[in-house]
């Protein structure tokens, strides 16, 4: 049970067929997900999706109701937490009140009876590590929200576990603050080199640090990959609508060409797209970024797909403005453009919005039609 | 359709949704004051506590040393003869030992009542609560039937042949402790309850995921996180069981006369009035002794640091 001492001593882990329900309800549906050796992989989804549940049965602190949990090729299975060597960060920090910040960050090589000797280097070390050294004699209670997770942190690498589990380990704090975790996070994975499983439902939080995500959808990954795959190239509606801003048209995919079905208009659609059936009931997912606006007696280059409007609405965002057009069938489109772009926005001129076929990703509409549409109804408030 | 649109058109939260909010929040005044209109109303319970305890205590502070001459008579007679003192000793004794078993008895009772579901958790509350209910007196009598040579326990025994000859629980310190242990248990039960309620028991789990077996994590984590509630019920079981006087007189033996009975028998029996008071004044400066001297090495507040 000697932890591996050596850095980047990152430890794959394998979920195979992991089932659990509730009252039944499944909370985790049959997922299988490999976590490669000192990756950092997050698994987003939003609450409800079984992330949290999937991240526990890991951790040993739930246990599946079918499926196997191997660790470094070692099943885990039925190891009670104890004996897994896996550390743990929680939203609620779980810092034990009663100690310390240094018997807090000592209480895992302690139960692991490393000599006292190394037990003070090395919990100096970790505590340099999240830059809390200073703070060793405090007790939590009397720490900020930000400086108990850091501490929660150390506690966590200290002992050098195989893995580093983390649950929402930034949900509780305000957004400075989760910024500036998020970096540090990511610089103490980048030298720890540990294999790192991050549970989120923020998508910003998820793009922003991960080596790939698990996107989780009622219990289920609906689709894994780098955090430009599931931006670029979603497999699903869900999966675009869940990262970013996207607009959104649905309609039938023939080939090239994507029909709409509220207004008929047919685009040019990239080949092949990302593998999906491109058939009746798909959704065509355009990002805002690569909606551009001229002027209506701008030529245009051939390959691009055009649609008219007039812009309802200009908010200036400080690196850019986003912008909505409305569109004559009532729905409105949004779009991003740098400060110094050529066309000056104001509501009420008329432009043509368009894009290259390239940027435009057909996916399978997999979303209820009761469901937020960004390409979304606005008739009634245009007409003012 | 009513889709939500991307951004911009999420209504404002509805204004008047909650209408009495602003207006029933009272402007609270910063500035604070030592006496308004409402510290009035602390006034009855004052007057109450002066009259029927403040002046009675110093009137038997005045008569342990007036009565029945001025002077310190009636301490020199309680150091100097070694029944008395063994009798205050024998009364802490007992009270040692009874708040100790309702530790014991207690702990692990209101452990159980934060893991039961909420209807066994009531059942549970109901169960430590009955004897709230029931006359002390009748609680007594009950265990001299239960207890005595001829009572319920000893006649199961002597019919199972488990014993051949009844064996003596009442007249003896045993009785006074199984007595008092049941009456003082709720003392220590809701206390300790009340604590560990409000123990996240997710630390044990973050203890656990960090190497410790689910019984290291409980001696580590759960366990000193329970002091506060283990000091509080120790100190009103000890408190109370000091005082305590129908139980050891009516389930004690000669041997086992405790402080409480002592002064009944001197105010009543001999009519030592000065003597009683001198008891009473002895026993309340060696509890607060006590007491000091275990708030300085359990240090109470120490677990309390930060939490505000």
């Amino acid at each position: 049970m000697q932890s591996q001492l050596s850095r980047d001593a990152g430890t794959s882990i394998d979920i195979r067929n992991v089932v659990k329900r509730y009252k039944g309800q499944t909370a985790v549906d049959d997922v299988t997900l490999s976590v490669e050796a000192g990756e950092f992989l997050t698994l987003l989804g939003a609450s409800g999706s079984g992330k949290s549940t999937l991240l526990n049965i890991v951790a040993g602190f739930i246990t599946a109701d079918a499926g196997r949990i191997e660790v470094g090729g070692r099943d885990l299975t039925t190891v009670p937490p104890h004996r897994r060597d896996l550390g743990m960060v929680f939203q609620h920090y779980a810092l034990f009140p009663h100690m310390t910040v240094w018997q807090n960050v000592a209480f895992p090589l302690k139960r692991r009876r490393v000599a006292k000797a190394q037990i003070a280097s090395r919990v100096r070390q970790a505590l340099e590590v999240v830059e809390l050294g200073h703070l060793a004699e405090r007790r939590p209670a009397q720490l900020s929200g930000g400086q108990q997770q850091r501490v929660a942190l150390a506690r966590a690498i200290v002992f050098e576990p195989q893995a580093l589990l983390m649950d929402e380990p930034l949900g509780a704090l305000d957004k400075r603050l989760r910024e500036q975790l998020q970096l540090e996070i990511k610089r103490l994975h980048h030298e720890l080199g540990t294999t790192f499983v991050f549970v989120t439902h923020d998508q910003e939080e998820a793009l922003a640090m991960s080596d790939r995500i698990a996107l989780l959808r009622d219990g289920r990954v609906v689709q894994i990959g780098s955090p430009q795959d599931l931006y670029d190239r979603p497999a699903s509606r869900y999966a675009a609508e869940f990262l970013g801003e996207s607009n959104l048209f649905t309609g039938r995919c023939d080939g090239r060409t994507f029909v709409d079905e509220r207004s008929g208009a047919a685009f040019t659609v990239a080949a092949g797209g990302n593998g999906v059936e491109l058939r009746n009931g798909s959704a065509l997912v355009v990002r805002p970024e690569h909606v551009m606006l001229a002027a209506d007696d701008a030529p245009l280059p051939a390959d691009h797909n055009t649609l008219d409007g007039l812009i309802r609405d200009v908010t200036y965002l400080g690196s850019g403005l986003r912008v909505e057009v409305a569109l004559p069938d009532g729905r409105h489109l949004v779009t991003r453009t740098g400060t110094r772009s050529g066309l000056r926005p104001q509501p009420g001129l008329p432009v043509v919005a368009h894009w290259h076929a390239e940027h435009a990703v057909v996916v399978a509409d997999d979303t209820g039609a009761a469901v937020s549409a960004t390409v979304s109804e606005t008739a009634s408030t245009v007409a003012a | 359709m009513t889709a939500a649109p991307a951004v911009d058109l999420r209504p404002a939260a509805p204004r008047g949704q909650h209408p009495g909010n602003l207006a029933s929040q009272p402007s609270r005044s910063t500035r604070k004051r030592w006496f308004d209109g409402w510290g009035l109303l602390m006034l009855p319970l004052a007057l109450f506590l002066l009259l029927v305890f403040v002046a009675p205590l110093a009137l038997v502070l005045a008569r342990s040393f007036t009565d029945p001459v001025t002077g310190l008579d009636n301490y020199r007679d309680f150091v100097s003869s070694s029944l008395y003192v063994d009798v205050l000793a024998n009364t802490f004794r007992i009270s040692g030992v009874v708040t100790l078993l309702t530790l014991v008895l207690g702990f692990p009772y209101a452990y159980l009542m934060t893991l039961a579901t909420p209807f066994w958790r009531g059942v549970m509350l109901i169960v430590v609560l009955v004897p709230f209910w029931t006359s002390l007196l009748v609680r007594t009598f009950a265990w001299v039937l239960m207890l005595g040579d001829t009572g319920v326990v000893n006649q199961t025994l002597l019919g199972l042949g488990v014993v051949e000859e009844p064996i003596a629980m009442i007249r003896n310190s045993t009785g006074v402790i199984i007595g008092m242990v049941q009456v003082m248990l709720p003392y220590a039960v809701l206390p300790l309850f009340a604590t560990m309620r409000s123990i996240d028991r997710r630390l044990l789990q973050a203890g656990e995921g960090l190497g410790a077996r689910p019984m290291t994590a409980f001696w580590r984590i759960y366990a000193p996180l329970t002091l506060p509630g283990v000091a509080a019920s120790c100190l009103l079981v000890f408190i109370s069981s000091i005082g305590f006087y129908v139980t050891p007189a009516l389930l004690g033996g000669p041997k086992d006369v405790m402080i409480g009975e002592l002064i009944v028998q001197q105010l009543s029996g001999v009519l030592r009035w000065g003597f009683a008071s001198a008891l009473a004044v002895a026993l309340l400066v060696v509890t607060a002794a006590l007491l000091l001297l275990v708030a300085r090495i359990v240090n109470v507040g120490k677990f309390m640091a930060g939490d505000r």
